[in-house]
């Protein structure tokens, strides 16, 4: 059962194996989210060098095992450098790729999961704004069919101007008038931000510096994927403390 | 299966099987060789783990292992410290003293900051480090963590925190390892090794 395939992937994490090899957990384009064991890649002179490190764009040759498949070639597609420049890249990239590794499946094909983890580190790569990582959080709601409702009250349906919408309740799904209430709270600007989010004003979003309201958004990002995915993201929790 | 070794050999093997990178059939064969050698190089051997175990510490200071309060490096009056080099783990130490390059002082972390495994700074020796700067008169740190993204994350936030105290923080450069081929080089590193050339003289 011995079977070569090639595809593309971005690293997500690496667990050290034995003296001097690693797992590497890629998210492939056709195979899903594969492990798989990269030998020798922790010695200097080892033929994969800086290719296998987390968030890595990488197109590999791949020997198919039957726990872990190996590692056989691996070629960047796109440098790392810049993801590495700064503070902000790298921890806003360390909190992408930690939300795709909770959220593929092992040999479980998803292209459209690869393609959103290559283009929010490309966005993160290029400039490293206030609210990368809580949009692209949204995003894999949304794509995962979480999309919240932001436009009426969950509950009695009534829209804007006739109520205001004041809360947000991950239970049930979106926003609620003041009668309805339930969950936290959420601000008008907090709430104009999601709308621009998600109604295909990415950009307007990624624009704005760092707020009140910029803070508030990801706060709900992070809360909103926990609560989905049923466990806590370590990245995200370690850079907003400092 | 109930073990057909007597209880003192299974013992043997099963402690010895817990090492990393020894597993049932090694520990087998070194149990047996250990039973085999006479008593008083077994002996030895215990010894020098109990001694080990019992002596080895922290340095007090650096983090080095040590077997008094400071650590040889930093009771040694001879080396500079005005200079500081930040390292992982005590390991990289031998390493880098190896070059015979540096004469400053060291500084362990005791690991890396690892975003994904939720290991932050509060659990590295990073404000001890902070501590030491002022009363050793130290200049210049030079952060020596692995040239790997977790090394770098470190690196990164270690010169965020150090920059405002008004010292020289500097990173060891990446680039080709001697006797290569830079056909084998990833394109980080090449990269980083064009980006750290220097002139010939």
């Amino acid at each position: 059962m011995s079977e070569l395939y090639r595809d593309v992937g971005v690293v997500l994490r690496t667990y050290k194996l034995r003296e001097s090899d690693r797992i590497v957990v890629i998210m492939t384009e056709q195979n899903g989210k594969v492990r798989a064991v990269a030998k020798g890649v922790r010695k200097t002179r080892s033929k994969f060098g800086a290719r296998l490190e987390p968030m890595s764009h990488v197109r590999l040759l791949l020997h198919r095992g039957r726990e872990l498949d190996i590692v056989n070639q691996a070629e960047s597609v796109e440098t790392l450098a810049p993801l590495l420049s700064s503070l902000d890249r790298a921890s806003q990239g360390m909190a992408a790729i930690e939300a795709v590794d909770q959220l593929g499946l092992e040999r479980e094909p998803n292209p459209r999961l690869y393609r959103m983890a290559v283009g929010v580190l490309r966005t993160i790569a290029a400039r490293p704004a206030a609210l990368n990582v809580p949009a692209f959080y949204w995003k894999l709601l949304s794509a995962e069919g979480l999309e919240p409702q932001l436009d009426a009250c969950v509950r009695c349906g009534e829209t804007e101007p006739d109520v205001q919408l004041v809360s947000i309740d991950l239970n049930e799904g979106g926003v609620m008038c003041r009668a309805c209430r339930s969950g936290g709270p959420i601000s008008a600007a907090a709430l104009a931000i999601m709308r621009d989010i998600f109604d295909g004003r990415l950009n307007q979003a990624l624009a704005l510096e760092e707020s009140p309201a910029t803070h508030e958004v990801g706060a709900l990002a992070t809360r909103a994927l926990e609560h989905h995915i049923e466990r806590r993201l370590k990245a995200v929790a370690m850079f907003e403390r400092h | 299966m109930a073990s057909v070794y007597t209880p003192p050999v299974q013992t043997l093997i099963d402690e010895l099987g817990r090492l990393p990178g020894i597993g049932p059939k090694s520990a087998q064969r070194i149990a047996f060789h250990l039973l085999k050698v006479p008593a008083d190089d077994a002996n030895r051997l215990a010894l020098a783990i109990s001694e080990a175990k019992d002596k080895v510490r922290f340095c007090e200071r650096c983090f080095n292992v040590s077997d008094a309060e400071l650590c040889g490096f930093c009771s040694d009056d001879r080396r500079d410290s005005s200079v500081i080099c930040v390292v992982e783990e005590a390991r990289d130490i031998v390493s880098i003293e190896r070059t015979g390059e540096f004469r400053g002082r060291y500084h362990v972390l005791l690991g890396s900051m690892s975003p994904l495994e939720g290991i932050g700074p509060e659990q590295l020796k990073i404000r001890e480090l902070l501590s030491r700067l002022g009363p050793e008169g130290v200049e210049e740190v030079i952060v020596c963590t692995n040239p790997n993204t977790e090394g770098e994350v470190t690196a990164m936030y270690l010169a965020r925190a150090l920059k405002p105290l008004g010292l020289t923080v500097t990173r060891i450069a990446s680039g080709l390892p001697v006797g290569g081929d830079l056909e084998y080089a990833d394109e980080l590193t090449l990269g980083r090794a064009l980006e750290g050339r220097r002139p010939i003289d």
